[in-house]
């Protein structure tokens, strides 16, 4: 698994998918979608299977002695460690905004989402929806992501949308909760987002090392 | 003794069909896979690693399925091509430095050796290496890992007359250490000069696999070059 993730690393990962990870501090933005910063990071992702199709390291990888189904989980495997990294930031920010800076008045009086446990649940689904629907994507062809990252990008923008939108509906303000208020819905929350993401890159991942036996290189 | 045993290989693409694609490749012989432009060269190789899925046949190396095994037959397989770039701006090092921790057989001194041997420099970035070149570092790689048999798509296509020598050279050195060497080419004076084994495809069939020896008795009209003979099948296979 680490000669897979450190062959990532070395040969097909874009310097961009490392330098976007502090994107994840967008969290402590007040007056802007916090959820951006999840995009901006599966954008920095995005360079690095650009890469990987220019300098041929699917055909690579496939000929090293692997099997076909590895190849595709050192890309699943790069995607989440550095997705991972992101929402270390996220949450980090996440549990000072919540705690130190509970009560600072520029975040109160932020008129869009809140960054806490409901944001960074959101976090894990829209990186959730990237490995299902653009890395998904890819690997039906294993060379073709404009179609994928287009598809990706319309999904998670309307779940960024959803998001902020939501807590100005009567009765779900809660969803905006500062601080440690509704902290238990906050995390049941947060925990659904977390299930969402591991579901939907489970099964992605299974269909990609599927298709990807399938498919001629 | 046949290292690789490829057996009625079937794959059908809209304008192209591979048929029944049967031969052997064997220990310590260079075969030349030979055949003109669209023949099935590349299908044939691409399918006998797994790159491409034939409808249909079996594939065997060292007696085990590649299907079953794969991952411990690539260990064993060097394949180079001379039309494809890898990480061309990467330079060998660091291509070398990545690969060696997928192989528990790379041999640090036989990669001096080769290194040595093929005049390559390793802080050179891929792109910055000729054609014959980057055969060469895909054989260094290949040879470093101890692969037993060398899987070669047109290794000496676009190499100057010079190189291409100078690479059929280093095959018959590796047959003489026991590497199974499976090249494929148009050239047919690369055949002349260095196979031992004839595989001749048309059309997507093979019209013959055995020794060149027996290839020229059987197929070649006295005073007949490998050359015209092979111009003289592929007239009668168009003509058919």
């Amino acid at each position: 698994m680490l000669k897979l993730l450190r062959k990532e690393f070395r040969l097909s990962a874009s310097i961009l998918s490392f330098l976007f990870i502090p994107f994840g501090l967008m969290f402590f933005l007040p007056g802007y979608p916090v959820l951006c910063g999840v995009f901006f990071v599966t954008l920095g992702l995005f360079q690095s299977f650009q890469n990987a199709r220019e300098t041929n390291d699917i055909l690579f990888s496939a000929l090293l002695p692997l099997a076909k189904r590895d190849v595709v989980k050192g890309k699943y495997l790069f995607v989440c460690f550095i997705e991972i990294c992101a929402l270390i930031l996220m949450g980090a920010a996440a549990a000072v905004r919540m705690t130190v800076l509970a009560d600072s008045e520029v975040y109160r009086s932020n008129a869009l989402m809140n960054a806490n446990f409901f944001a960074l649940g959101l976090a894990f689904v829209i990186f959730g929806l990237f490995n299902s629907v653009f890395v998904g994507g890819f690997f039906k062809t294993a060379y073709k992501f404009a179609g994928p990252f287009l598809t990706y990008i319309i999904s998670a923008f309307v779940t960024l949308g959803a998001g902020e939108a939501l807590h100005c509906f009567p009765g779900l303000e809660f969803l905006n909760a500062f601080g440690t208020d509704n902290i238990g819905i906050q995390l049941a929350l947060l925990a659904a987002g977390f299930l969402i993401y591991l579901l939907l890159t489970y099964i992605s991942f299974k269909k990609s090392c599927r298709y990807f036996e399938r498919i001629d290189l | 003794m046949s290292i690789a045993e490829i057996r009625n290989l079937n794959k059908a693409y809209p304008s192209f069909r591979l048929q029944d694609v049967s031969f052997d490749i064997r220990e310590g012989r260079i075969t030349g896979f030979i055949g003109r432009n669209g023949a099935g060269k590349t299908t044939t190789i691409k399918s006998i690693l797994n790159l491409v899925h034939p409808d249909n046949g079996e594939i065997v190396y060292f007696g085990k399925k590649l299907a079953d095994n794969e991952s411990e037959i690539k260990k064993l397989i060097g394949y180079s091509t001379g039309s494809v770039n890898w990480y061309p701006r990467k330079k060998i090092k660091e291509i070398v430095s990545t690969v060696r921790d997928f192989y528990d057989t790379w041999d640090e001194e036989a990669y001096r050796r080769y290194l040595s041997l093929f005049n390559l420099d390793e802080n050179k970035a891929a792109r910055e290496l000729s054609e014959g070149m980057k055969v060469k570092c895909n054989l260094l790689i290949a040879l470093s890992h101890k692969a037993r048999i060398l899987i070669l798509d047109e290794p000496t296509s676009g190499l100057d007359p010079f190189s291409r020598d100078e690479l059929t050279e280093i095959f018959i050195k590796l047959k003489e250490e026991g590497v199974a060497v499976f090249f494929s080419t148009h050239i047919i004076s690369d055949i002349e000069k260095c196979a031992d084994d004839i595989v001749y495809i048309s059309g997507g069939r093979i019209v013959a696999a055995l020794p060149k020896k027996e290839f020229e008795t059987r197929y070649s009209l006295p005073g007949e070059s490998l050359e015209e003979t092979f111009l003289r099948m592929e007239r009668g296979e168009r003509n058919a």
